[in-house]
């Protein structure tokens, strides 16, 4: 789509303004098409019957007269609520502990708590199963209760989301003003009251901000309670359960609009929280270090050494899970499940699949996102595009993954639409997980492009070179650590993702993630936990290649930035 | 500050000037944003050859302006015409000029080498041409030898002159540089300011030059631009501007200036309290309150008291003079002047001591009151 405007040479100039509006122009017309059509589908939808009649909130009424449905309101508000309370909760401590103390082995704990990210949610439910289940070797933990339910779910989700509230909270605590500390010592102030006043106060955006991130991590996800759920129906469950299920189409579009509220709420208290806290940052204020405390360290050594604990524990078992021949009755180890004799058309097909379509997502994902997010920092004019452009790339952000994989459904399946011929092919997938995974992305663009001199398109152009010329010589070298790590992003979620690509499959093009799903339900465990394991595997080789690439870059390649 | 001006401008004998051709031309140029103007009606000529400064104070739009006759900036309305094209709706990388920004905006990524080919590259000129021209333009700016290195491993002053080179390789006909010298540190920006005052004279291309440092305006520009809140103030040599301000906003600008309050009396004359005093003919009327501004070096003390006398209330060592502070005896107005040092000692300066003063008529201009704060 960007290609076409790199074709035509200019020899006139005014061709090159005509080109980046064709540019801008192909930028929005591919979100209009992979996410406003499909949602604005999807909401009419909600207000059909099967007929394709329009009934106004007929649906609605209906919804919430079926107590089996609204159920799970209540049901997802609990969970996301408590696995909030949780992970914001432990993840605070582990956070404290990396940027506010002297503790050993910063670096090891942050590379363990990161791993959660490279696996599928399918996998901690899996674990959890071997865990905690009827046969598990620690069910006695639990105290009689059942794993299957929210005490599951709960475990399984902390398990997934808490890397990302690490992240946000590291960040939070890091932009501390040592000043400040400096003068409640000089004043005599007790440590709790500096931690009330001045911590706390300092990360308040950060922590709100995580909060609803967290929140909506939760409430939208569906991997893990449709694993590890039993009875208990949460709304991402009661989207699937109605389209794959019973093909009730309509409410599942019900549902996903209900499930679109939360996170569309919370989309709006971030960009709020964004616009606030820009203001509060201070461009004199100084890091604050740590001083060793003996008794803190190691309290937070050996808090945060227990999650990265739990975490290993989590996939350990997944893997062990996976290599052995029948759990609990014979243990002995074989590498039978991972020829997934559970699947007709054989498990590493999917597997093939998935690689094919995270290298397509990282590939192209990578290059129309930045290209995007630099028309929309770097050109004049057009600003009405520009603004309507950056608008729907902040969009995908408040877009659940069930949600949006429905609406393709809706938009692409219609009869007489022109892009029909997409439905069930990998090109779908795609443009589904790019546009899933965008708002991410174009965040640390636009970062990275707001570092840059604003003057090096202006001197390109007082040279007479075209602007994809400087573009390519220029501005994207010098952001490659930012492209590359959009690229590993966008691999690693392509890698993992199931709740919209679900609905998109079909026989050629199931994925990995897909098959976790369907070999669980088709009671295959440790066929499935081998799948989920095959992914996590794959993500950390490439997160590992990405790292030392980066490595090599930053060091040779890219000798400019500390040329001396 | 101002002897070092006044020597300067002593020193610059006007450059003698070929029958001028205008280079460029801008009509009744207008910026607005939203509900603000940058630009109000600017009218300019600039001539082929001409080294021209835009000065003025922070936000006058200066920059605007610069990046107006760039293409950067679309204009809102008004004309612009470079030798004799109407370039005013033309984009950027169809008009012709080099400019060096205020960042210098190198390309971190690429040599010295590549930054200053950036523009010969596209040209599909060949490699040996591009080797040759890379040589001659960073022997030019000083700086043979650095064409493997990589901007971050160069000085400030370094970097700017592989921006001039870079700016000059296409040989544009209009040279434009905003604010070049200001992030470098005063010992470097003196040097450098004389290298491209030198570069441009040999160069003769035309040349634009913001900045809002009026020494490096009066010494550098054939002509001054002087700006403020959108509109020109006035247009003219560094000497023209110095000696002759044409408003009051120039003359506190430019240099040091007392302000007297007075008031208008018939050509030639104003009231300061209930004396007259001479100065040179005006337009105002009457009775008008208005303000007599003459500079501090035209100010003549002596020990004899005259017709105006003031009481000494401040003296200041600056080296090569001695800054004098009085307040006026019959009106309550303060009044400063440079006393060169050798006279000082005939005068014998103390606190307290009272002096007669003269206000030499050829030296005092009458403004309307209340126009001189900027
Ligand atoms: N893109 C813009 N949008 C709105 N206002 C602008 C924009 N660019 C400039 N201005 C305003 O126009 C006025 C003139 O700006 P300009 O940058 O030309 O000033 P300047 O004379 O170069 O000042 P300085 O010496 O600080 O560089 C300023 O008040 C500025 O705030
Ligand atoms: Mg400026």
């Amino acid at each position: 789509m960007i290609a076409e405007s790199f074709v035509k040479s200019a020899t006139k100039p005014s061709l090159e303004s005509l080109n980046r509006l064709l540019a801008l122009l192909a930028g929005v017309a591919l979100l209009v098409v992979g996410l406003l059509f499909p949602l604005v589908t999807m909401l009419i939808k909600s207000l059909q019957d099967r007929a394709g009649d329009f009934i106004g909130l007929a649906n609605f009424a209906h919804y919430f007269q079926t107590p089996a449905l609204v159920n799970s309101i209540a049901n997802s508000l609990r969970v996301a609520l408590m696995t909030t309370g949780v992970v914001v909760g432990l993840a605070f401590l582990c956070a404290y502990g990396i940027t506010r103390t002297c503790m050993p082995g910063k670096r090891l704990f942050r590379m363990l708590a990161i791993l959660p990210i490279l696996a599928p949610s399918l996998l901690p439910a899996i674990s959890l199963v071997y865990l905690f289940g009827n046969q598990g070797f620690l069910r006695d933990l639990l105290a009689g209760q059942s794993v299957y339910g929210p005490i599951g779910i709960v475990m399984g989700m902390s398990f997934w989301i808490f890397p990302h509230a690490l992240m946000l909270l590291t960040t939070a605590l890091t932009n501390s003003d040592a000043r400040l500390y400096e003068a409640a010592e000089a004043l005599g102030t007790p440590k709790w009251r500096t931690f009330l006043t001045i911590t706390l106060p300092g990360v308040r955006y950060g922590l709100i901000s995580c909060l609803f991130v967290v929140f909506t991590l939760a409430i939208t996800d569906f991997g893990v309670p449709k694993i590890i759920g039993g009875q208990f129906s949460v709304l991402a469950t009661d989207v699937y359960r109605q389209v794959v299920g019973q093909q009730n189409f309509q409410m599942g579009a019900v549902v996903s609009v209900i499930l679109l509220l939360p996170a569309v709420l919370s989309f709006i208290v971030d960009r709020w929280i964004q616009r606030r806290q820009v203001a509060q940052l201070s461009a004199r204020a100084v890091p604050w270090q740590p001083s060793p405390s003996p008794l803190r360290d190691w309290i937070f050594t050996l808090l945060c050494y227990a999650v990265a604990g739990a975490i290993v524990l989590v996939i350990g078992t997944a893997v062990y899970a996976s290599l052995v021949q029948f759990w609990p009755y014979n243990l002995s180890i074989t590498f039978e499940h991972y020829t997934f004799q559970g699947m007709a058309d054989g498990g590493w097909g999917a597997w093939f699949n998935s690689l094919k379509l995270a290298f397509s997502v990282a590939l192209v994902g990578t290059l129309v996102i930045f290209f995007n997010a630099w028309l929309i920092e770097k050109s004049e004019g057009f600003r009405p595009l520009r603004q309507g452009l950056h608008f729907m790339a902040m969009l995908p952000m408040a877009v659940p993954g069930m949600v949006l994989g429905l609406a393709y459904i809706f938009f692409f399946n219609q009869a007489g639409n022109p892009f029909n011929w997409l439905y069930g092919t990998l090109t779908i997938l795609v443009l589904n997980t790019l546009v899933h995974f965008y708002t991410v992305c174009h965040l640390t663009s636009v970062t990275a492009l707001k570092q840059l001199d604003p003057e090096f398109e202006a001197v390109g152009a007082s040279l007479k070179v075209p602007f994809w010329t400087t573009f390519c010589r220029v501005t994207l070298p010098v952001s490659l650590p930012a492209v590359l790590d959009i690229s590993v992003y966008l691999f690693v979620n392509a890698m993992t993702t199931v709740s919209a690509v679900v609905f998109l499959y079909n026989s050629d093009t199931r994925l990995a993630s897909v098959a976790v799903l369907h070999l669980d339900e088709a009671g295959y465990f440790a066929s499935a936990a081998a799948m989920a394991v095959l992914i996590f595997l794959t993500s950390l080789v490439v997160k590992l290649l990405h790292t030392a690439l980066t490595h090599v870059l930053l060091n040779n390649a890219q000798r400019w930035r500390h040329a001396c | 500050m101002h002897t070092t001006m006044t020597s300067l401008l002593a020193a610059d004998t006007p450059t003698v000037m070929t029958p001028t051709t205008p280079h460029l031309t801008i009509e009744a140029v207008t910026k607005r944003f939203g509900s603000f103007t940058a630009l109000d009606g600017i009218s300019l000529t600039i001539n082929e050859g001409e080294f021209v400064c835009f000065l003025g104070p922070s936000g006058c739009g200066k920059t605007t302006l610069l990046r107006t006759i760039a293409g950067l900036t679309q204009q809102t309305t008004g004309t612009l015409i470079q030798r004799d094209k109407d370039i005013s709706t033309l984009p950027t990388q169809a008009r012709d000029f080099g400019i060096v920004f205020q960042s210098y905006a190198l390309f971190p990524n690429l040599t010295v080498f590549n930054n200053v080919a950036y523009g010969l590259r596209n040209r599909r000129v060949e490699r040996s041409r591009i080797q040759a021209r890379v040589g001659e333009l960073l022997a030019l700016v000083n700086l043979t030898g650095s064409e493997n290195k990589y901007p971050a491993a160069l000085s400030g002053g370094q970097q700017q002159r592989v921006a001039l080179a870079r700016a000059l390789a296409t040989e544009p006909g209009l040279l434009l540089l905003d604010e070049p010298l200001s992030a470098l540190d005063a010992r470097v920006r003196g040097h450098l300011r004389s290298q491209i005052k030198a570069l441009q004279a040999r160069l003769g291309v035309t040349t634009i030059m913001v900045t809002h440092d009026q020494e490096e305006a009066l010494t550098m520009a054939d002509r001054i631009v002087v700006m403020n809140h959108g509109v020109i103030e006035q247009v003219g040599t560094p000497a023209e501007i110095y000696h002759q301000p044409a408003s009051a906003f120039v003359a506190s600008f430019i240099g040091s200036m007392n302000f007297l309050e007075v008031t208008a009396q018939g050509d030639n004359q104003a009231l300061l309290g209930t004396m007259p005093c001479a100065c040179l003919s005006h337009t105002l009327k009457v009775g008008q309150a208005a303000q007599l501004a003459i500079r501090p070096e035209a100010v003549a003390l002596s020990r004899q008291a005259g017709a105006l006398n003031g009481e000494v209330i401040g003296i200041e060592f600056l080296g090569p003079f001695q800054r004098v502070t009085l307040r006026l005896t019959d009106v309550d107005q303060t009044l400063i002047a440079d006393v060169p040092s050798r006279d000082s000692t005939d005068l014998n300066l103390y606190q307290g001591q009272v002096l007669g003063i003269h206000l030499p008529a050829e030296a005092a201009r009458l403004y309307p009151a209340g126009s001189s704060q900027q």
